[in-house]
């Protein structure tokens, strides 16, 4: 069994007297350890399945089955358990409390985990062994997402689910956040989904699924993966 | 030109709709400004409320403007002479006197005065305000609350508010005495009540006025007509009404002025009026004394005539009794004379009786032996008649001539029987002859026999000598034979009696004869002593008899004797008791001349004396109810200064960090504005839109509802205290002050507004465009306490981070939340501090419940006589004697306005303090009255900033209450606790400055038990006593207080629900906001995994924090609140508590913790709303 399978997946919307399909009887299966690009258009559905795998908003149909769990068959309060322990979290917009320091924001999620890693050794896993004393506003975008990473990964969760990780950076500093996050699978282990508009990704992926229209239209496995490094777009 | 017109309703549209978007919001500001809109013209509303309907009332009534007082009373031309004072509209007399009375169970002092029944008759009420009348005359219109109006001097209409006195219609009054002879002035003593009352002259149900009698303050108001005064009482006052002045407002400038100016008139018009009135009154007391003189005259006329008689009539008495006296001599000597003459004839008849005794007993002897005699005679007799065998009544004679025969008989007998005795001798001799031969033969035989040997010869002789023996055998028997018979004769002899007998016997007789012969002389010669002694006794008898009626005659002598003694005496001591009658008689004649003679002499001096009387005019702030009830709505006045100061505090601090948020929310809209080059005012005239409607609807919104239920709130409550009544709804609101409330309320929400815009319009329209860059986190003074900061949880920290960075609505929330807690700490503290008067004043302060006022002059056996009462009958343990006076006192500086005050002279420090404990609040030590002790009550010296060794001027007042002379300074030796009345303590010695007369200890203080049936039983024979005024239960008072004091609950209430909106604005506003700004961020944490109850947490705790440092704050700032509150509410008479109780301050400090665990539990379904995909939404 693989480890995340998605089979036959709905997600419908109700605006006002008009049923929006926002996925679509999605199928598409992940194997524990890959790096896996999901890949699409705007409004392809790619968000909705994001929040669907994190927990953060419930299947209207279809089952999602992460390491033998059925995610789709759990109430609020095991979802939010899930959320806190099965998986780490990594937003576009990096959203690190403000009012707390590098090493503070990570020891946030550190301490709700019952298995965390410690927080100053992720810090320094992702390179910011310097700036934890540091607070957001004092570190640049690239840093602030290092950080946030650092923070999924401190809570040690089986699936790193990551939301447009560039999206806010620049070229140099995107490239580096990739190289880290390829790191982080290649050397620990880790399975790390990405979402993206952007097709340039894909090479550096384990499995590529490609996402139109609500559904996967393409899963493809990609035998020979480049290093984020050497990636140009 | 219509193009602009577009633009501007677009624009308004963004503002219509930016309301929509964000009602939580627009409504905080509604909410906060009505609170202080509301609040500002609400309170400043009362004041006017409270005196608007007392003007309507005063003029309803006509209540007097003015009221002139004369030391000599007026007479009806001076009430002319008033009333053509320009701008007098009306003058109305009244004559009004202060007593002493037995109302109910109690005694109290009553003012009584006249009032125009038959106008009041006609008059009819109109509401609750007004009366009308047709006389204008008629002032001080009574509402007629219950039965009738008076008719007669013995009948009369009281208040309806009867303080707690338990008397109503049909009841009656006694009067017992009044101020100086005021009682004297009423012809009846006892007053029934028919009908009760309400008075505008007393508005204040908490105290009628003060008096110089009694406790020193009026218990009661009753109302006559004038009949019930003597004919010739003065008036005693007039009031007066001033052209013009009733369509003034009450308390008004205009109204002072008004009524000022005719004062001031009748102040320049007193000289003249003191004159004419000294006129009337010297020319009215010249003629009396006129008259009184004559009288005089007439009656010392009188008095000598009927003296000189008395001495006559003495003098007669005393010759009668000379003559008495001698007669009585005379008696007495006539007396002594029978005295002893008969002392004399009593003797001799001794001596008679003496002899008739003895001549008696010898009788006696004689007759004894007489009997013995016949005794010894008959039984002699007897015994001889007997010894002859006579019968015993036979003769003597009879027995003599038997004895004789007898005699005879036996001689006779005797001599034959002694012959036949010789014969038979004879043969017995011859016998015994023959005996002795033949004795001698057979001896001579028996010899020859013996000799002869047996043979024939011998037998012939035995033969013989037998024959011989048998011959001597016989004849010895013929020997025996004549012996027996003579044997028989001698014994025949021998029996035959001797003669002897009947000689002895013949004897007896002969001797018995000569006896009897004896016996009968001495019978006849005891008859005869028995004669004799018979005379004798005759004699005697006589004499007794004589003695008798000598003695008799003596006796009455005697007791004529002891009668004209007795007699004599009573004439005597008659004269004694005459003489000392005429001397009392002409002394008391004398004395009671001179007394005349004095008074009228003082009546002259009097007259001679008599000065123009001090005329006063009084306006009706010298009313005390009604200057009581003009300084309560002062106060309220005050107070209203300042809640609403806080309230618009807390509206610029929620419009403020309301608006900044919105503005911040709107960066983006203000860039494109800004953009399309609408000008900053333009841009600003959008939130200063927002933030002034909502102000204004606030505005609008608090003003009328408050200005009707704070009032009425307050006015209402006043109601239970004064007998005004309260303008019916709706209460006019008060333009200007609701312009300048609201104007207050929207101009502060508008600034604060304009500060919030401010600073994103002087940002170019750029960096307007771009999301805000994020305020840095930094790190606060905590964080340098490494080992508390590593400890404490990713949240604390955010939360003490937070507390800080958001600098705007901390203060909102800490100032909010200090109000309301401030707010409920005031409520909770007045009510402390107000029942604490109660409370900490009777059992802590006071411990005696029951004062007994004696009569001034009390002698000290008479006040012990009532001590003594107070100990047996009514088991008091504690009781000591004071001197209390009515005095007025302020500090050193003469201009001070004065206080009314008690001053108390203790008896003994020492019994005192078992009775009242003084001691110093602060220090907590007690305060002893000794002998130089002047201690304050604590009210007097915080009135005049006094403090131990200070100096404090004691005044004397007069009859009407006005301080009289220089004052006598003392020095201060003690302040002591005390929340009722106004009271120094003076010690003996002290008090010789105030005055030279030792101070007299009149009134008793002392504690009984609480049993209603022993003060009954006390009450009744204390008043039985007639030294004892008044008798006073606190316990009473105490319950008549308690009432008055519910007023406090309403106000209470009203800071409870204040405060409860000021929290829940503050906090709905506080928690909103953060929610908004932080969607973001609350997202993020649930998308991590946070739970409900963890993100409620991370949110919460900050507020908590806030909410728990404006609590702290509140605490301190409370504290002041309450302070400054009662300080200013205070009245003269009392000091409310000082201290707000611990339980108050939990109370204050729990409430908002509950008002806030409310509002966060309503929050927190907005919290839960917060979606998750917020966290992948870009910053905008």
């Amino acid at each position: 069994m693989a480890f995340v399978e998605f089979t036959d997946v709905c997600k419908t919307y109700q605006m006002g007297d008009v049923e929006v399909h926002a996925v679509h009887g999605m199928s598409f299966t992940i194997e524990e350890g890959e790096l896996v690009v999901i890949v699409g258009p705007s409004g392809a559905g790619k968000t909705t399945l994001l929040n669907m795998l994190g927990g953060m908003d419930a299947a209207t149909s279809g089952t999602i089955i992460l390491d033998g769990c059925e995610v789709s068959a759990l109430g609020e309060a095991e979802l939010t358990r899930y959320r806190r322990h099965d998986i780490g979290f990594v937003f576009q917009f990096y959203n690190l409390v403000q009012n707390l320091t590098a090493l503070e924001n990570v020891e946030l999620a550190n301490q709700i985990c019952e298995d965390p890693l410690p927080a100053d050794k992720t810090l320094e896993q992702v390179g910011l062994k310097d700036r934890m004393d540091n607070f957001p506003a004092q570190l640049s975008g690239g840093e602030q997402q290092r950080v946030a990473i650092a923070r999924a990964l401190a809570k040690n969760p089986k699936l790193l689910l990551c939301d447009e990780p560039t999206g806010a950076l620049d070229y140099q500093t995107g490239k580096q956040i990739l190289t880290l996050l390829q790191d982080t699978c290649r050397t620990f282990g880790r399975t790390v989904a990405i979402v993206t508009h952007n097709l340039a990704f894909t090479r550096i992926a384990d499995r590529v699924i490609h996402v139109r229209e609500g559904r996967a239209t393409q899963i493809e496995a990609n035998a020979h993966p480049v290093s984020a490094s050497t990636l140009e777009w | 030109m219509s193009a602009r017109r577009r633009g501007a309703s677009a624009f308004t549209k963004t503002v219509v709709r930016g309301i929509g978007g964000s009602l939580g919001r627009f409504l905080a500001i509604v909410g906060i400004v009505a609170l202080g809109c509301g609040f500002f013209a609400g309170l400043q509303m009362c004041g006017p409320a409270m005196r608007d309907a007392a003007d309507e009332l005063y003029d309803g009534t006509y209540l007097y403007d003015l009221r002139v007082v004369s030391t000599l009373g007026f007479g009806e031309s001076d009430i002319g002479r008033v009333r053509e004072v320009e701008g007098v509209e009306e003058v109305m007399p009244s004559i009004s006197a202060d007593v002493m009375a037995h109302m109910g169970s109690e005694q109290l002092a009553l003012r009584i005065s006249s009032f125009d029944v038959e106008a009041a008759q006609k008059s009819e009420a109109k509401g609750q305000s007004v009366v009308d009348a047709d006389d204008n005359r008629y002032m001080n219109r009574l509402f007629l609350r219950e039965g009738s109006w008076p008719n007669g001097p013995q009948e009369c209409v009281v208040s309806a508010d009867d303080q707690g006195l338990g008397v109503g219609v049909g009841d009656t009054v006694e009067i017992l005495h009044g101020a100086s002879d005021s009682a004297d002035l009423l012809r009846e003593r006892t007053l029934r009540i028919v009908g009760t009352v309400s008075s505008s002259v007393y508005p204040y149900t908490g105290s009628y006025g003060s008096t110089t009698l009694g406790s020193g303050s009026i218990g009661m108001y009753a109302c006559v007509g004038e009949e019930a005064f003597d004919e010739d009482t003065p008036y005693t006052e007039l009031f007066v009404r001033v052209r013009g002045a009733q369509d003034l407002k009450g308390a008004s400038d205009a109204y002072e002025q008004t009524v000022g100016a005719v004062r001031e008139r009748l102040e320049a018009y007193e000289g003249e009026l003191s004159q004419m009135r000294f006129d009337d009154v010297r020319a009215e007391a010249q003629k009396e004394l006129a008259e009184g003189k004559a009288e005089y005259a007439k009656e010392e006329a009188k008095a000598k005539r009927e003296l000189a008689d008395a001495q006559k009539e003495l003098d007669e008495a005393v010759q009668e009794l000379k003559r008495g006296r001698k007669e009585l001599e005379d008696g007495q000597v006539s007396y002594d004379e029978g005295k002893q003459e008969l002392e004399a004839s009593k003797a001799k008849l001794a001596d008679a009786r003496e002899t008739l005794d003895a001549s008696r007993a010898k009788l006696a002897q004689g007759h004894k032996e007489m009997d013995d005699g016949e005794a010894s005679w008959q039984a002699g007799k007897r015994e001889l008649l007997a010894g002859i065998g006579l019968g015993p009544n036979a003769s003597l004679a009879e027995a003599r001539s038997q004895l004789e025969s007898q005699r005879a008989e036996l001689l006779s007998g005797r001599e034959q029987l002694e012959a036949g005795i010789a014969q038979a001798k004879a043969g017995v001799e011859q016998a015994q002859g023959a005996a002795v031969q033949l004795e001698a033969g057979i001896a001579s035989l028996d010899e020859q026999i013996a000799i002869l040997p047996e043979g024939p010869q011998r037998d012939e002789l035995v033969a013989q000598r037998e024959a011989l023996s048998a011959q001597l055998v016989e004849v010895r028997a013929r020997i025996d034979e004549g012996q027996a018979a003579i044997g028989q004769l001698e014994q025949q002899l021998a029996a035959l009696p001797s003669t002897d007998k009947l000689d002895q016997a013949l004897g007896g007789i002969a001797q018995l004869e000569s006896t009897r012969s004896k016996l009968d002389s001495g019978a006849a010669e005891l008859a005869a002593g028995e004669r004799e002694l018979a005379a004798g006794e005759r004699e005697y008898k006589d004499g007794v008899e004589q003695i008798e009626r000598g003695q008799a005659e003596l006796d009455a002598a005697a007791d004529e004797l002891e009668r004209g003694r007795a007699e004599l005496a009573d004439g005597e001591a008659a004269y004694e008791d005459g003489l000392k009658e005429l001397e009392k008689g002409r002394a008391e004649a004398d004395e009671k001349l001179a007394d005349a003679r004095k008074e009228l002499a003082e009546a002259q001096k009097k007259i001679d004396e008599l000065e123009p009387p001090d005329i006063y005019v009084l306006d009706r702030t010298q009313n005390e109810g009604i200057a009581t009830h003009e300084a309560d709505s002062r106060r309220i006045d005050s107070i209203a200064t300042v809640f609403p100061l806080m309230f618009f505090l807390v509206a610029a601090l929620v419009a403020l960090t309301t608006m900044t948020r919105m503005v911040a929310d709107d960066r983006i809209e203000i860039g494109t504005y800004k953009a399309l080059g609408y000008s900053k005012a333009r841009i600003a005239s959008k939130y200063l839109c927002y933030a002034g409607a909502a102000a204004a609807a606030g505005a609008i919104l608090g003003i009328v509802a408050l200005s009707q239920v704070l009032p009425m709130v307050v006015v209402s409550s006043y109601g239970i205290i004064y007998t005004i009544p309260m303008h019916p709804l709706p209460l006019p609101i008060d333009i200007p002050i609701a312009l300048m409330s609201g104007g207050v309320g929207v101009a502060v929400t508008l600034l604060a507004t304009y500060t919030a815009v401010l600073a994103s319009l002087r940002e170019v329209p750029a960096t307007l465009m771009l999301p805000r860059a994020p305020a840095a986190g930094k790190r606060i003074f905590l964080e340098r306490m490494k080992p508390l900061w590593q400890r404490l949880s990713f949240s604390w920290k955010v939360t003490c981070r937070n507390l800080f960075r958001y600098k705007r609505r901390l203060a909102m929330t800490v100032v909010g939340i200090s109000g309301c807690t401030a707010l409920l700490l005031v409520g909770f503290g007045l009510h402390d501090a107000i029942w604490d008067i109660i409370d900490c004043q009777y059992g802590p302060i006071v411990r005696y419940n029951t004062t007994v006022g004696l009569k001034d002059g009390v002698s000290q056996s008479d006040a012990d006589e009532v001590v003594h009462t107070l100990e047996t009958v009514g088991n008091a343990h504690d009781i000591e004697c004071v001197q209390t006076k009515n005095m007025q006192a302020r500090g050193d500086d003469r201009s001070a306005e004065l206080l009314r005050v008690v001053v108390v002279v203790p008896q003994s420090d020492e019994s005192l303090a078992h009775v009242l404990r003084l001691r110093n609040r602060q220090s907590g030590e007690d305060v002893s009255v000794g002998d130089d002790a002047v201690v304050l009550t604590e009210k007097i010296s915080l009135k005049y900033g006094l403090s131990v060794g200070d100096t404090v001027v004691l005044y004397d007042q007069d009859d009407i209450g006005n301080a009289v002379g220089e004052g006598y300074p003392l020095t201060v030796t003690g302040i002591a606790e005390n929340y009722v009345g106004n009271t120094v303590y003076v010690g003996r010695n002290a008090w010789k400055t105030v005055s030279q007369d030792p101070p007299v200890f009149s009134t008793a203080f002392a504690t009984l038990p609480e049993d209603p049936q022993l003060r009954d039983r006390v009450a009744g024979v204390l008043h039985d006593n007639e030294d004892v005024l008044t008798v006073v239960f606190s316990d009473e008072t105490i319950e008549t207080y308690r009432n008055m004091l519910s007023v406090v609950d309403l106000v209470v209430v009203v800071l409870i629900v204040s405060a409860g909106l000021l929290a829940f604005i503050v906090l709905y506003n506080l928690t909103n906001i953060n929610i908004e700004e932080r969607v973001r961020e609350i997202a993020s944490l649930k998308v991590l995994g946070f739970t409900r109850r963890e993100v409620h947490a991370y949110l919460y705790r900050e507020i908590v924090l806030l909410v728990l440092m404006g609590d702290l704050l509140g605490m301190v700032l409370g504290t002041y609140l309450e302070t400054f509150v009662v300080t200013t509410a205070e009245v003269d008479y009392v000091m409310f508590g000082r201290t707000i109780h611990p339980v108050s301050y939990i109370y204050g400090f729990a409430i908002t913790l509950i008002f806030m665990a409310i509002i966060l539990l309503v929050m927190r379904r907005k919290l839960d709303k917060v979606n998750m995909v917020e966290s992948l939404k870009s910053v905008d």
